[in-house]
């Protein structure tokens, strides 16, 4: 379940906090842009950085959930975005597709793949330990970094365990796919109870445990790995500064923009 | 380090009360824990034993609050008003939940946690750390994901992380319940390093075999310290362990029966004092008989010594089968299934499932015994292959239909209990079905008293103890009338009675005419119940047959990871095969002694 990949990259090597930058630059950019050619220059940059790291094998693991997301935004968008003040590509009833409304909803669909994309490429080069540091440099507490972090440990946990609770009930003949919506949501119970105190318990035992090993103790904290700047993380940090200012000053004069 | 010295920790005068509790958990406990001993503590389910552990690192009353009296001293200091993360660096408590104890993404991440959070400088670490991975076996782990590990690898990455913070005292808290023997073998080999390293270690266990380990044994009852003393000094006392909860070692029960003055050393040992002892004709019909049928069911007969023959220690219930004609309830064939494209989970798996069958599925973890499982009910669809439930294919069956033939009782209870009652519970699949409610009611009856929960119907599932929520989960199942029952692990997590009890009533189920698949890893739960054996290894059924048959395959259940029972080992030190020690005292004169 974990997206981590334990290799040897140079992107792995980078200092937490530029890959935490990093993705966080990718997402301004492609947050400003409309124009679906001007997501290339992110874009292309980000699958050769997914090839290189080994990246790629997470995408082609949630390749469905890229297709998904982008048929669905590519849908969506195109139907309602609505007249444009020209003569529409077709319309039928409420439903009204104007001659922008395709390239918009295909910046937003890419928009989406470079935001899912970065996502990926951080979580298979970072550790979450890492993660929790990069934050933890940022200014953030160090028990708010660690608790989020943690979470993405245990939304596998609670999804294993929400299967197994739900084949348990299975073999108790419930049945969640026929009914109404409020006969079924009701049929959840069975489902929804021993997954929530399953959930409690574990959390009351991770508490007692993190305490046990020091957790918020009255210490000052060291930490294993020491992450001195060096010469590549500057350069990657002036690279990603100056993407983000030149999209930002195109987005300024409006370059991005779909005009009607 | 003499024990004399300043101990690792004493609890002097300790009672504890939690809140809203009527009784104490614990009732005026002192005890005291030598530098450099391993002291082992056993006694049934609540006898107070994990309330003493967490009074150790002030888990009580902190996170489990109630009145706290008497003193605990830990390396010298009271450690009355400290939280759990002031002792973290004195008492390392390692609980058998193992999965709620690793938080980080490598080995080396989750050891250097604890000593991160105490500012243990970079240096240090690194020498703690290779440190502590070096005396539970992990070297070379470093970068492997935790998530990666077996159970009992898991487990002993949670024991170094509490090593590496160079602790006074080592809490292990039955370390060992929710693993497979091999697991189980592990921890032990890391016990035996700690001690003889010199570590300070408070065990808990259920299995009496770590005895083997411990300095000393002190056994708990309702919250008292009623034994302490040397294992060699108590072990022998059969009957006060059974009465205590505590399942005796084979050896023990032996030489109690037979009035042996000391114990035997050894299998070899107990086997050398047995031979002379064998009833002529069983020296002269040492080997195998082939299995007879024998209409046992249910545990292994407990014939007095000397008024059964031998024969019947070769054929009895584990050479028993049910007749060529008996109905096949499921039929597996060419079943092939995995979870990832290089390595089959199942593959090529046939075989059938007859009416009063009791078998007891066996295979080290990840042989496929739960994926073979789910298969047979439906749960899990396989790849390739066929399944037929009373000739029908389970392709065409809802799950609905299967489970009204099948039923399959999950390894955890509290991944199944959600209604207000115990009645509620044990009525929810029969409600499932359409039943009438009378006869829901005539079921629920019928089942609670089946599982020995006759007097729990209206009261609180979540209220019961371990093993009647096991219990009451089979009850649950048994509702829907299915003529085959599978129960993944119905033992684990239970202390010694609650698994004979468990078992008693299994077996006097399968008697009353129910067919019982049981995946287990208990050896004693395996000998003295099942009747037919099946073993799996890397998804292939490398064993099929009667039990007793089964058993006398050592080599292939070495490779299964599959300890014999010492009786069975003593047992073929002898020739002989006994499923458990009351069948191999038949096979001896009595009164001999040694």
């Amino acid at each position: 379940m974990s997206l981590y990949l334990d290799t040897d990259t140079w992107l792995h090597h980078l200092h937490p906090v530029v890959r935490l930058l990093g993705m966080l630059a990718l997402f301004v950019a492609a947050f400003v842009v409309e124009r679906p050619a001007w997501q290339a220059p992110v874009l292309l940059p980000l699958a050769a950085l997914l090839w290189w790291s080994g990246g790629w094998r997470n995408v082609r693991r949630l390749r469905w959930l890229f297709g998904l997301a982008f048929v669905m935004t590519l849908l969506v968008w195109t139907l309602f975005y609505g007249p444009d003040g020209r003569p529409p590509l077709w319309a039928w009833g409420p439903i009204h597709i104007s001659q922008t409304a395709p390239r918009f909803a295909l910046g937003m669909a890419l928009k989406l793949q470079i935001f899912l994309a970065a996502g990926i490429l951080f979580l298979s080069v970072t550790r979450i330990e890492e993660f929790a540091y990069a934050l933890t440099r940022l200014g953030l507490p160090y028990a708010f970094g660690f608790t989020m972090t943690l979470a993405f440990r245990l939304v596998p946990v609670f999804v294993e365990s929400a299967v197994t609770v739900l084949q348990a009930q299975r073999c108790r003949g419930l049945d969640l796919e026929h009914g109404g919506p409020w006969q079924r949501l009701r049929r959840t119970v069975p489902v929804m109870v021993p997954v929530f105190m399953g959930a409690l318990r574990r959390a009351d035992q991770m508490a007692m445990a993190l305490e046990a090993r020091g957790f918020q103790s009255r210490q000052v904290r060291t930490i294993l790995d020491a992450w001195p700047a060096r010469g590549g993380d500057v350069l990657a940090a002036l690279a990603l500064f100056g993407l983000v200012a030149a999209y930002l000053a195109l987005w300024w004069q409006g370059v991005l923009h779909i005009a009607p | 380090m003499s024990p004399l010295a300043e101990p690792a920790a004493a609890l002097r005068g300790v009672t504890f009360t939690y809140r809203g509790a009527a009784t104490p958990a614990l009732r005026d406990v002192s005890l005291r824990i030598g530098r450099g001993e391993v002291v082992l503590l056993m006694g049934a389910s609540g006898a107070g034993k994990s309330t003493l552990a967490r009074c150790l690192n002030r888990t009580i009353p902190q996170f489990l609050p109630g009145i706290l009296t008497g003193s605990v001293v830990v390396a010298g200091s009271d450690v009355g008003g400290a939280t759990v993360a002031d002792l973290a660096g004195v008492v390392g408590l390692v609980s058998q939940d193992f999965e709620a104890q690793l938080f980080s993404t490598s080995v080396r991440h989750e050891v250097a946690f604890g000593m991160e959070q105490l500012g243990v400088p970079r240096p240090e670490m690194a020498r703690r750390l290779a440190a502590a991975l070096a005396v539970v076996g992990l070297a070379g782990f470093d970068r492997r994901d935790p998530v990666t590990l077996s159970g009992g690898e898991k487990q002993r990455l949670a024991i170094a992380a509490l090593l590496a913070q160079e602790p006074a005292l080592l809490v292990l808290d039955e370390p060992t319940t929710d693993l497979d023997p091999a697991g189980k073998s592990e921890i032990f080999a890391v016990l035996a390093t700690l001690r003889r390293r010199g570590a300070s270690v408070l065990l808990i266990e259920h299995e009496t075999g770590a005895a083997e380990f411990a300095d000393r044994l002190v056994l708990m009852q309702e919250g008292r310290v009623v034994a302490d003393g040397a294992p060699a000094a108590l072990l022998p006392d059969v009957v006060r362990l059974e009465a205590l909860g505590v399942r005796p070692l084979d050896g023990d029960r032996l030489g109690a029966a037979l009035g042996w003055r000391t114990r035997a050393a050894s299998v070899e040992d107990a086997a050398a004092r047995l031979r002379p002892l064998m009833r002529p004709r069983a020296l002269a019909d040492a080997a195998p008989a082939a299995p007879a049928p024998l209409p046992l069911c249910g545990a292994a007969p407990r014939v007095p010594i000397g008024t059964a023959r031998r024969d019947v220690v070769q054929a009895g219930q584990g050479g028993w089968r049910p007749p060529d004609g008996a109905e096949v309830l499921v039929r597996v064939a060419g079943l092939r299934h995995a979870y990832a494209p290089d390595r089959a989970a199942l593959d090529g798996v046939s075989l059938e499932i007859r009416r009063g069958d009791f078998v007891a599925l066996i295979g080290r973890n990840g042989s496929g015994k739960t994926t073979l499982a789910k298969c047979l009910n439906g749960l899990l669809v396989p790849q390739r292959g066929r399944v037929d439930v009373r000739g029908r294919a389970l392709r065409d069956l809802t799950l609905a239909e299967v489970a009204a033939d099948v039923g399959y009782v999950f390894q955890n209870p509290d991944q199944q209990i959600f209604a207000a009652s115990a009645y509620d519970e044990v009525a929810f699949a029969p409600r499932n079905a359409g039943l009438a409610e009378d006869e829901v009611a005539r079921r629920v009856q019928r089942v609670l008293a089946a599982v020995g929960l006759d007097d729990c119907g209206p009261g609180d599932p979540f209220l019961l103890g371990k093993g009647e929520r096991q219990r009451l989960a089979v009850a649950s199942l048994l509702a829907l009338e299915p003529a085959l029952l599978i129960l993944d692990e119905p033992t684990t997590g239970l202390d010694y009675a609650e698994q004979r009890r468990m078992m008693h009533r299994l077996a006097a189920l399968h008697a009353g005419g129910l067919t019982l698949v049981i995946i287990t890893h208990t050896p004693w739960v395996v000998a003295e119940y099942a009747q037919r054996g099946v073993v799996l290894s890397e998804g292939r059924v490398v064993f099929d047959g009667p039990l007793r048959a089964l058993l006398a395959e050592e080599a292939l259940l070495a490779s299964a990871r599959f300890r014999l029972p010492d009786c069975t080992r003593i047992g073929r030190a002898l020739g002989l095969t006994p499923l458990s020690v009351d069948e191999l005292l038949v096979a001896v004169s009595p009164g001999g002694a040694a």
